[in-house]
Formats: C-alpha cells, structure tokens, sequence
C-alpha cells in the first residue's frame, strides 16, 4: 500500500505550505481559506496515517506486488449484497426528511421514525445467527 | 449465494445458455430498484443524468431563443428567464456532469481493476437514489406558485437568502442540492475504497488503467470539497428556513458565501473534467495502437491539476476586490502546466501511431481541439487584470462552455460509443455517431465562439435582455441559430441509441480489437460479478496483453530505469529488466 | 480551428482598429491601453500555443492514420523522460512570463494612491444606482430601465448619467442598499462588485469625451438586466454647469449610505472611506429609496 499512503501523504505538506502561505499573505483575515487549506492536510493526514497503520499490521497484498497471480486471491473473497431493498428505504426516508425541511417540519417529523427504521433494517439485513433480528 | 470466491473459481452459469429473463415489466422494476450491482446503477447514473441532460438542454434553447432578438418574447417575465439560467447550471453542473462521472466510475472502474464489484455495494445504490430523490426536489421547484431557484447557480448571499428570494422554489433548492451531495460523497467513498482495497493480484496502482487513476483522484476531491458545500447550504438552509444570520452581509456574509461557495465551486469543475480526462486517455491509446505515452507524468499531472485547484478558488472573486490577486492568479496560471503535459502526452501517445478514426477517436479528437481553446481563454482569464474586464461577461460564459462541455460532452459520447458494446453488449452506429459528432461540434463552436466577442465587447452574463443600441444582436442570432444545430444533433444519437438494440449482441469481449485495460477481457455485457477469469496483469493494458501475446510486455523486457524513468516514466511494467530505451514490443503482427 | 478564429475575426472587424485592439472597447481611461497591450500579448502567446498544438494533432491525424487496414502495430513506446520534462519546464516559463506582465499592468490599473480630483460614491440598488459626488456635494437619483422588455430603441438616452469632467482622476467609491452589484463600464475596461457591508473603490482618469454604456455585471435579482446606466465624460465647463443644474434641480447634498439594508461594517484591509467622517461629508440627505419593481 506504498503509493496510496504516498498519494496522500503527498499531499499533507503541500496543503500545509498553502495555508501557511495564505494565512501570511491575508494576514489571517480570511477564515475561510486558512480554515479549509488546513482541514484539507488533515484530511490527508489521516487517511494517510490509517493506511499507513493498516499497511503495517498486513502482509504485502498480491495486488501490490509486479508478480502478483489471480490464483493468489483465491478463496473467500468477501460479502456482497446481492440485492436489497433498503437503499431505496432509506433513501426514500432521507429524501422525505430533507424535503421536510424545505416544505414543513411535519413532514421532517414523520419521516424521522422512517429514517431510523430503515437505518435499522439495512444494518441488520444480514444480520444473521442466534441474535438475529 | 452472495459470498464470493476467488475469482478464478468461481462457477457461472454456462454462457451458451444466458439465463432469459421473462419480459415482465415489474419484475424489471424490482430487479431495478433492488440491485446492488454496480453495472446496473452504472446505468442507472447513466440514464437519469441524460435526462438531465436533455431537460437542461431545453432550458438552453428557452435561453438562447429569448436573446434572439432585443425584447422580451419567449419567457413571460425576467424572473422565468433567471429560473431557466438558474437550473441550467445547476443541472448542468450538479445532476448531470458530477453523477456523470459517478455513473461511469461505476460502469467501468471495478472492471478495470478486476473487482466483482464496488466495497460498498448497497451504499452505492443509496447514493444513487439520494441523487435521483436530492434532483427531484431540486428540480421541483418548477411546481411551485413562485417557481423555481432563480438567484444563479452560485446563489449568492444575500441575493439568495429569504429577505431577496423568498419562496419554496429557492429552499427546495438547497434542500435538494444538499441531499444530492451526500450521494456524491457517499459515491467517492465506495470508489476510494474499491480502488485501494479490491485490486486484482498484480494489478498496482501504477498498472491501474488512466481513467481508474481519474476516479481515485476525482473521488478525494469529492471528499475535500463536497463537505464544504454541504456546510454552505445547510449554513443558507438555517438563514432562510430558520432565520439564522450566516450570511448577514453586515458582517461580511456576502464574502463569506462567496469563499464557501468557491472553495466548492473551482475543485467542482476539476471533478467534473478529470475523470473525462480519463476517459480520452484511454480511448487515444486504443485508436492509436500505442501505449499511453507518459503515464506517470500524466499520473503526477492530474494529482497536481487536483492539488492546485484546491489553491485557486478565488479567482472568481477577482472583481469582488476582497482577495488576494496575485496568489490566486500564480496559482491559477500553474494549473496550465500539468494540463499541457496531458496534451503533450495525449499527442505524444498518437505521434507514430497508427490512427484509426472510429466514432470514439473523433469524439476524443474533437475533444482535444475544443478543450485546448477553453483553456487557452482560461488562462488569458487568470489574469485579474484582464478579468476586470472579462469577468461575468458573456466571455466567461463562452469560456467555461469550452472547458465544460467540452471536456464532460464531448468525452462522455467518446465514452459512450466506445463502451457502448461493454454496456449494452450492442454497437452503436457508426455513422450515425458521425453525423452527430458533425452536428453537435460545428453546432457547439457555433453557439459559443461568437460569445467571447458579446462579452468583450460588453455584454453580461444573466442578461434577459438587450438594448438595439448595444449592437449585441447579430452575434446572439449566430448564436442561437448554432445551438439549435446542437439541440438537432442529439437526434441522430438517440436513434442510434434505438438501433443498437435492434443490432445483434456483440459475441467478443473485444469489439475494437486493440483494447487495452482489463473490462476488454470480460464479456460484452460481462457477468454478475464481472469475471469468470482474470487475465494475469502485467502492465497497464492486461487485456491487450492478453489478446496479442505476441507484442505482450512479457516478452518486451523494461529498461534499467534511471531516477527520473522511475519517477516520471511508463507505468509498472515486467520487472526482467534489460537494457534498452524503447519499451514494449516493437512490431507485432496485428492479427494475431 | 485557427482560421475559424482569424475567419470569424475578419468577418466581425467593421475596421482594422478593432482587431488592433483585440476587439476591446475602445479605452476611454489613461490605463485602457496598458490593458490593451497586456491583451494582445495573452492572446497572440495562446494562440501561437493553439496553433502549434492544433497542429500538432492535425499532423498527427494526417500523417499517421492508418492507410490500410492491415497495418503493422506500430512501435509501441511509453515514455520519453527527455520530451516529458522539456513539455513541463517550457509552460512554467511561460507562465511565469505571463504572471509578471499581468502583476504590472495589474498594479497600474489599481493604483488609487493619488488624489482624486472627483470622487463619485456609486450606490447600487435594486436595479439602478444612485451616485453623490463627493467634493461637489450634489447627487443624482437613477431609475431602472424597466422599458427594456419592449426591445425599442432609445432607451439609451433614458438611462441614468454619471457626467465626468474629462482628463481627471475620479475615483469611484462603490456601495449596495441590498444585493451585490458589480459596476461595469465596458469602455473602462475593468469592473468592481458593490458587495453590501463592503466599501469598493476605484479610479480611472478620463482620456475620451463621450457617452458610453455602463452595466451591471452581478445577478442582482429578477431585473438585473434593466440595471443600466451611462458615463458622459464632457469637458470641464459643461462638468461644473451639470453640478449648477443639478444644484438649481434641488439635488444638493448627498443620499445617505445609511439608508442600505446592512451597515457597513469595518475592514482592516481597507482604507476608510469615510477619511473625514466627523467633519460630516455625508449628510443623511431627504433620500427616497427607488421603490423596487417598479413595474
């Protein structure tokens, strides 16, 4: 995960010159731009500094490497939903809560209890087990 | 059922006999409204943002069709007029280009990566209908009594706030565009951690194809900057809905929307260019015969292009005289260089090529020759001096639909003739994409060549109307009879659209012959989860390793690179290095 | 496409002079034609790029389509580090070439460290402007240009009129009463936002007599198109009779900025634009705000 810790760590000292730099030249005036220059390098840092800590704790991955072969992967490579209707629930729900702040907060106070519903329902869809829902 | 196994194990059912879907209508639907696979919401993104498309399109025309004459005609009053420039950019920008890219991130970047699908399957469907419900009520703004937002897609405070532009038409506006962008982030995501988590073996980063390269890129914008507008619009939700004083003027509101905005709105432009960037670097090549020339630089080139603009929001602020002009225009004017080093590269990727101009190589050429002009007026623009002048004048306009439409249209169509068969597992007309490349590019310059003289001459952008003594009315007329040509132009298209269902399916994984990155080594339309087998990945361009074994980089040993070749050469190529300075094979038998 | 340009160009020239001027206004201000030149020189720099660019491909497209249909592959090159950095180092020249003569020009058309010898406090509103001259302590009341929509001519000589005395540096200063305004004169060849709370100045020093088109250049609401205005640059005896005329018409004094809808708020990085608030230069006059949609 060498290039993807690099590509963003790259990107942490650039962002730190340019807030520097602009802080100095508005004479820090302009909250804004200092602000969200530096959030921006945060923003970096830590997706760097998570990859950074994930990369130690694994193995080089066969999709890192030149010689990496498709037989390598083999094996259990992971879940996927293979269809659901919750998006769409919970997308319906966020769209009436959103349109409930527009049109009227009624509307925002029904779909609440939708939005939570749906929220449940997609984090338990595959819950499965002695527990399951 | 839904648990995966290794790639090359894994049991579909036998192509020869295609499972046959009863012609049910609703069954569709629910296939539709419950998938999770990213080919289908590839779709999905596909055909809701060329409804977009098309409807801002007809806000287009009511535009040009009023500045046809000095007067008002077309629309009832000048209110209706700033409705339709409005939603124009709003759809344009944000329900058409950015699900644009997301659409085909989705449809093409977990094949070229060798994925069976994204990291996040269902959340990629959730933003997909949070964009579709977030344009709904964006766009509903039209049903109401005092119709749609009106203030400009920039909705500057305190213009757009309740006291100037009361009405439900601007707060479903907000609401929508808020909600919209949660998908967008939510998309950036899933493609962020497809890309850095579910790589095939042997496929690094510096193998990944240009345009997978486009979306990581892309997608880290998204998160760098989507948040911010979110907070900008929720920031204007609570001054117009709940009387909060966030943009009181009185208290430098007014620079602090324009900041916020910019902050979002110059990175907004790069996302919607880069992964078209991508696209054309992928098609070159093929057309070409060649290899990308210069990956690495054009790797390093679009990083730089996403950093820079994340430095220059502020030129649009020029004329506001609160900024730092001098910082914002050297940043600005940087941005050129990695840009000219994608041309160069693209050029240099055809130079001693062998051109082939199918339907997708003209698209990308007529790409390259319409984008280099709006660039040329971009950096003639990043001069504050010259724009005090230029600034929200029609020369802008002219400028940006360069930029914009030329690098999102003109790539998507390269896009969609190209990929069209990896869709659908149907072509589409060739000539037919002719007559509509004709069409639309002599109907496009057209349009917006002669407005970088309305606006240098005078005329301002967001005008409804004219004076016969401004001598703006001959350039309107060439204008507005020019973007009926463009409007005309996507007939053809849409018919071609109608054909290739009516053509036989694609029997090939490879209908170009010569394609290069991994989807070509699937089937046309590939299967569920993407691959039955996964070629060995070697370079850059797996599938067409696979199909011409002969000029293969396995037998084209690599160079002993020197530190510069290492940083600014090929991409990963085999590492049985020998020495050499032209990489790859050199002349190979193209039948085989 | 260069010749669709220079085409297009011929054809929209009605003289020589235009395309010498790149197709700007002709300048009216002592710094019009330093822009001019900044101009022309951005323009024949990116189109010597363009045309070599253009070119470039179309030499490409020409020399190496494919001629037949079985054709060798041909060489497959990836990179050539060499070209790659000499395609990096030549822009960056360039650019910088470019920046240095725009932060010239640049610091010419900002200069407002001399004394004016007029100054005007332009007022942008809903959809006209009001404007105080300064050391004249007169004022003058603009109305929108709601005719527009009728598409006739001769509305221009309807417009409100900023009268400037020629061969004088006047300084514009820019206010709002409600939205952001951008003041635009085309023949100025600059433009400036009039952002409410904000204090925007300005200055020109008048070269041509004439009446020239004066726009505004900011979205300000459903009438934005109507917000129109002219400049009248005349000699100074006609400049000093205007200020009688509009004394005698009762239009002394000045109309109060603290009529807008937010209060200017303090700066820091700009000067004041009220240099002798105390000796009182603005008098709160009888200001009536222009009722807004007039029609």
């Amino acid at each position: 995960m060498n290039v993807e810790i690099k590509l963003f760590g790259l990107l942490i000292p650039f962002f730190a010159v340019m807030t520097v730099i602009y802080a100095w030249f508005t004479g820090g005036t302009e909250w804004v731009g200092i602000v969200g220059l530096a959030l921006t390098g945060g923003l970096c840092a830590f997706v760097a500094f998570y990859l950074w800590l994930t990369a130690r704790k694994l193995d080089e991955r066969p999709e890192d490497r030149l010689d990496g072969e498709i037989a390598e992967q083999a094996g259990d490579y992971g879940f996927f939903s293979p269809h659901s209707w919750w998006p769409l629930w919970l997308g319906l729900a966020s769209a009436a809560l959103f349109l409930g702040v527009a049109v009227g907060w009624w509307l925002f106070i029904i779909a609440a209890p939708f939005a939570a519903l749906a929220t449940l329902g997609w984090t338990f869809e595959y819950f499965h087990g002695e527990k399951a829902v | 059922m839904a648990t995966i196994v290794g790639p090359e194990t894994r049991v579909y059912p036998d192509p020869g006999t295609p499972r046959q879907p009863k012609r049910n209508l609703g069954k569709l639907m629910v296939t539709w409204m419950t998938t999770t696979d990213h080919k289908v919401i590839g779709n999905l993104y596909f055909i809701t943002a060329m409804a977009w498309f098309m409807l801002g399109g007809l806000m287009a025309l009511v535009i040009r069709a009023e500045l046809f004459v000095p007067g008002l005609q077309v629309v009832d009053n000048p209110d209706q007029y700033n409705q339709m420039f409005t939603m124009h950019g709003t759809i344009m920008l944000l329900l058409f280009a950015t699900p644009l890219f997301a659409a085909f991130a989705n449809a093409l970047m977990p094949l070229q990566i060798g994925a069976p699908d994204v990291a996040f399957p269902r959340l990629n469907m959730f933003a997909y209908w949070l964009y579709l419900f977030g344009g709904l009520i964006a766009g509903a703004g039209f049903l109401t009594p005092s119709g749609a937002a009106s203030f400009g897609w920039f909705a500057y405070q305190p213009l757009a706030g309740a006291a100037h532009s009361p009405g439900l038409g601007g707060d479903l506006w907000v609401m929508g565009l808020a909600l919209g962008g949660f998908g967008t982030i939510l998309g950036a995501v899933n493609f962020i951690t497809t890309i850095i988590c579910m790589r095939a073996p042997g496929m690094t980063m510096f193998r990944m194809s240009m345009f997978t390269w486009t979306v990581l890129v892309t997608s880290i914008l998204v998160l760098m900057v989507f948040p911010v507008l979110a907070a900008a619009l929720f920031g204007m939700a609570a001054d117009r809905m709940l009387d909060a004083q966030i943009f009181n003027p009185a208290f430098g509101g007014a620079m602090l929307w324009q900041h916020l905005f910019w902050f979002f709105g110059h990175p907004e432009v790069y996302i919607i260019a880069l992964p078209f960037f991508g696209l054309i670097s992928e098609i070159i090549p093929v057309f070409s015969r060649k290899p990308l020339f210069g990956y690495k630089t054009l790797v390093f080139a679009t990083i730089a292009i996403a950093a820079l603009s994340m430095a220059v929001w502020a030129h649009h602020m020029y004329a506001t005289g609160a900024v730092l002009l001098e910082f914002f225009a050297i940043m600005t004017m940087l941005i050129a260089v990695p840009t000219g080093v994608k041309f160069f590269n693209w050029i240099g990727t055809m130079w001693r090529g062998t051109l082939v101009f199918a339907t997708p190589m003209i698209w990308a050429i007529g790409f390259l020759v319409t984008f280099l002009f709006g660039g040329l007026t971009g950096v003639i623009l990043s001069s504050p001096a010259l724009d005090f002048h230029l600034t929200d004048s029609y020369f802008v306009v002219a400028h940006f639909h360069y930029v914009v439409f030329g690098t999102v249209v003109f790539a998507m169509f390269a896009g969609f003739y190209f990929w069209w068969p990896k869709f659908t597992g149907h072509m589409l007309d060739e000539t037919l994409g002719k007559w509509h490349f004709w069409l639309l590019f002599i109907g496009f310059h057209g349009t917006f060549l002669v407005q970088h003289w309305l606006g240098v001459y005078g005329m301002p952008r967001r005008y409804a109307d004219y004076m016969p003594e401004d001598d703006f009315t001959l350039l309107n007329q060439i204008s507005t009879v020019f973007s009926f040509v463009l409007a005309v132009s996507m007939l053809p298209f849409l018919y071609a659209v109608w054909k290739s269902f009516q053509t036989p399916k694609v029997e090939v994984d490879d209908p170009w012959g010569y394609g290069m990155s991994l989807e070509w080594a699937t089937s046309c339309p590939p299967p569920r989860h993407n691959y039955t087998t996964i070629p060995r990945i070697r370079s850059e361009r797996p599938a067409f390793d696979l199909h011409h074994p002969n000029v293969a980089t396995m037998e084209s040993p690599e160079p002993d690179k020197g530190v510069m070749e290492e940083l600014l050469g090929g991409p990963d190529t085999d590492q049985a290095g020998r020495k050499g300075t032209e990489t790859g094979g050199t002349r190979g038998n193209p039948h085989v | 496409m260069m010749t669709m340009v220079a085409g297009a160009a011929l054809l929209l020239s009605g003289c020589g002079t235009a395309l010498e001027r790149g197709y700007m206004p002709e300048p009216i201000t002592e710094d019009g034609p330093a822009i001019i030149t900044l101009w022309n020189g951005a323009w024949i720099a990116a189109l010597a790029v363009g045309v070599l660019v253009w070119g470039l491909i179309l030499w490409c497209m020409v020399a190496y389509r494919r001629r037949h249909e079985d054709q060798a592959l041909p060489p497959q090159i990836r990179y050539n580090v060499p070209i790659e950095i000499l395609y990096t180092i030549v822009p960056v020249l360039m650019v910088a070439v470019l920046f240095g003569k725009t932060v010239e020009v640049q610091n010419e058309v900002l200069s407002s460290d001399q004394e004016p010898d007029v100054t005007v406090n332009v007022i942008g509103k809903k959809w006209s402007w009001d404007a105080n001259y300064i050391e004249d302590n007169v004022y003058i009341e603009g109305v929108q240009a709601s005719g527009l929509s009728d598409g006739e001519e001769g509305l221009f000589e309807t417009l409100p009129t900023i009268v400037l005395p020629v061969d004088s540096r006047v300084e514009f200063v820019l206010t709002s009463r409600d939205v952001i305004h951008s003041f635009w004169v085309p023949g100025f060849m600059k433009k400036l936002d009039m952002i409410p709370g904000r204090v925007n100045s300005f200055q020109v020093v008048t070269t041509e007599e004439g009446t020239f088109t004066g726009k505004c250049a900011e979205l300000c609401g459903a009438y934005h198109s109507q917000m129109l205005f002219r400049v009248q640059v005349v000699p100074q005896g006609e400049y000093d009779q205007f200020v009688t005329d509009l004394e005698a018409a009762g239009s002394s004094g000045q109309l109060s900025n603290d009529l807008n809808l937010y209060p200017l708020y303090d700066d820091p990085q700009r000067k004041s634009f009220y240099p002798d608030e105390d000796e009182g230069v603005y008098v709160p006059g009888d200001d009536e705000r222009v009722s807004q949609g007039s029609n």
